[in-house]
């Protein structure tokens, strides 16, 4: 038996997982979406689905509240993430021990995350309790609305708390690797700290920063279990609407169901394929 | 044109007991071309980064024409560093590389890009303003980085291991360069290095540091000539050295008596001379029998290994001087008084 075969052989259980679960899935999602299910009589594949989905204002909603969480959730993590490194990377005392928390929450499932944030900020959770003992409000409904709100701020704050450490470890690895020499060279053509920040270490780990970003977007993109938990009844981010669209007890929303998850799919290949054209960048630099 | 004075200069860094650089004291004249001269974790570039203000000292002053810089920050001390590996801006061009002293200062796009040409002419590289760093070769790159430390005009250039990473013919090509700019700007330029041939061949005045201290600091020619001590002419590759006592003109010691020069340090003391200094052939004063024990071919130079008496003396030569000179061979050498000189010490 040639080498070849032997390694196809051997990597054909996997294979086989992969390929009939994740592909096989994917086609069955896609072709019901396209509305073609034989076994209930769906024989003429047509865009119904997409057609209805599309100009249906809850989509819109939910696409539109899913694109603001997942921008807003990059942007300040990507933000922290930065400014925690910059610290992070200098030496002092404690740096040890705040590095291993920086750390730790990489390890913490989301869902736990978002029971904790729930548990913490809602109106009934630890922090309306506090603000009612200390007397800053009288009834829980005062407290500010961090979690079930419009505004998804429970959903962000679960985000962020969960992928600041992961883009941060990252930048970090990359700001080790480059030294402080660029910037040094930069403060003496005359760069002050921050044009040297701005101007120089910037740019340089701009395309770590961009792929661990391109990497949480896709995420929270896609991700289901927090806005399920968090998010407000009314719009629902799109995971989650999808979801119910497909357990919905009417069959014929099925196709609208795969749409939408077609949709997210194909946004999430997108983030894919920017994610590694931003790495590409980063190895020829 | 600006005077640089390192006074008492003391660097120690935390967790280590002794100093990276001990008490450094030093005059850099207004325009000279100065070496940092020593082995690598001598101080010396704990040295450059203290005077760019990127490291702080632990005692001691830098001052600039007499006044301290010392509570300036590093972009207002007008001193900038080129570093070894040049650590050009990799997205940026080569031209904005240039101009990226200017941009900071918030100088005018036009007159900047009108400097850039001129600081790429400078360097001999027109016509690259457009390429990225990663297009040139180590020696354009290190032109680039010069231009960009020279637009904005520093007062203090330093310069880390200027010729350390170029071919020998590149080197001489970069000395050339590096000498003319700097007299034509009359910029006081300090440079480190551990090759105390890069420092010979560059510098006004070699400053040689070993663990952390200045041994000492004059033209590049005193160092093969009048070294101060042992290690010190070890360092510059001497390896005559011979223990005896000088006394009224004369030498004794390993080779017997030998004529001194005209005022040579008296007492006990080490004598050295260079390879170099010596010679074939009979002569009135110092000479020697001497019998060939080695013989290389360095190429431009052959190098003899001679014993007299129990002493090994070595000698480099030209080719042609030593011409039918057997290994096994007995031969007269002497050794021209002008040519010896005695150090502190007995080994």
């Amino acid at each position: 038996m040639s080498d070849r075969m032997r390694i196809a052989l051997l990597l054909a259980p996997a294979m086989t997982v992969i390929v009939v679960l994740f592909f096989g899935g994917l086609a069955v999602g896609v072709m019901r979406s396209f509305n073609w299910m034989p076994v209930i009589g769906l024989t003429e594949p047509n865009l119904d689905a997409y057609r209805a989905v599309l100009s249906d204002p809850d989509f819109l909603r939910s696409f539109g509240l899913t694109l603001y969480i997942s921008i807003t959730s990059t942007l300040i993590s990507a933000v922290i993430a930065i400014a925690a490194a910059l610290l992070l990377r200098q030496s002092f005392a404690g740096r040890g021990a705040i590095n291993l928390l920086f750390q730790l929450n990489l390890t913490v499932p989301h869902i736990v995350g978002a029971i904790g944030v729930l548990y913490l900020f809602s109106q009934s959770g630890f922090f309306a309790r506090m603000a009612f003992h200390i007397g800053l409000i009288a009834r829980p409904a005062e407290f500010p609305a961090l979690v079930f709100d419009p505004f998804a701020i429970g959903i962000i704050l679960q985000y962020v708390w969960k992928e600041v450490p992961f883009i941060g470890v990252i930048v970090l690895a990359q700001m080790q690797a480059l030294g402080t020499d660029y910037e040094s060279v930069a403060r003496s053509l005359g760069a002050s700290r921050w044009q040297a920040f701005r101007h120089v270490l910037l740019p340089l780990i701009l395309p770590g920063v961009l792929s661990a970003s391109i990497i949480v977007f896709a995420f929270t993109f896609g991700a289901y279990e927090v806005p399920l938990l968090l998010g407000a009844s009314h719009p629902q981010a799109l995971p989650v609407l999808a979801y119910k669209t497909y357990t919905d007890v009417d069959l014929a929303a099925r196709p609208e169901a795969m749409a939408m998850a077609v949709v997210i799919a194909l946004l999430s290949a997108l983030m894919i394929w920017a994610y590694l054209r931003a790495t590409r960048a980063r190895l020829r630099s | 044109m600006t005077r640089v004075l390192l006074s008492e200069l003391t660097k120690t860094y935390p967790g280590t007991a002794a100093p990276a650089l001990d008490r450094l004291t030093l005059d850099v004249p207004s325009g000279e071309l100065i070496a940092l001269l020593g082995p690598s974790g001598c101080g010396k570039t704990t040295t450059m980064k203290m005077i760019a203000g990127l490291l702080e000292p632990t005692s001691g002053d830098i001052t600039f024409d007499g006044r301290s810089i010392l509570w300036e920050k590093p972009e207002n001390r007008g001193v900038v560093m080129v570093f070894q590996n040049y650590l050009l801006f990799p997205y940026m061009s080569v031209a904005d590389n240039v101009g990226f002293g200017l941009r900071m200062r918030k100088v005018p796009k036009d007159q900047i890009a009108a400097r850039v040409t001129e600081m790429l002419a400078l360097v001999k590289l027109p016509d690259l303003g457009r390429r990225r760093p990663s297009e040139l070769s180590g020696g354009q790159q290190q032109r680039v980085a010069l231009a960009r430390a020279l637009i904005v005009q520093p007062k203090v250039l330093l310069l880390d291991e200027p010729l350390s990473n170029l071919d020998a013919h590149l080197r001489i090509e970069m000395r050339d360069l590096i000498r003319g700019i700097q007299k034509d700007l009359g910029i006081t330029t300090i440079f480190v290095t551990h090759d105390h041939e890069e420092a010979v061949v560059l510098a006004d005045r070699v400053a040689l540091i070993l663990n952390g201290q200045l041994r000492q600091y004059e033209v590049p020619d005193a160092f093969y000539r009048r070294p101060a001590d042992a290690e010190v002419a070890a360092f510059f590759g001497g390896k005559n050295v011979l223990p005896g006592v000088s006394a009224h003109g004369t030498f004794d010691g390993p080779l017997g008596r030998l004529t001194l020069p005209d005022g040579a340090r008296p007492g006990p003391g080490l004598l050295t001379f260079r390879p170099e200094s010596v010679r074939i052939g009979p002569a009135p004063v110092n000479a020697l029998k001497a019998r060939v024990s080695e013989r290389l071919y360095l190429g431009s130079r052959t190098r003899l290994r001679l014993t007299v008496g129990e002493t090994v003396v070595d000698a480099v030569l030209s080719p042609d001087l030593v011409e039918g000179i057997r290994p096994g061979d007995e031969i007269t050498i002497n050794l021209p008084p002008g040519s010896l000189w005695i150090m502190a010490g007995t080994r």
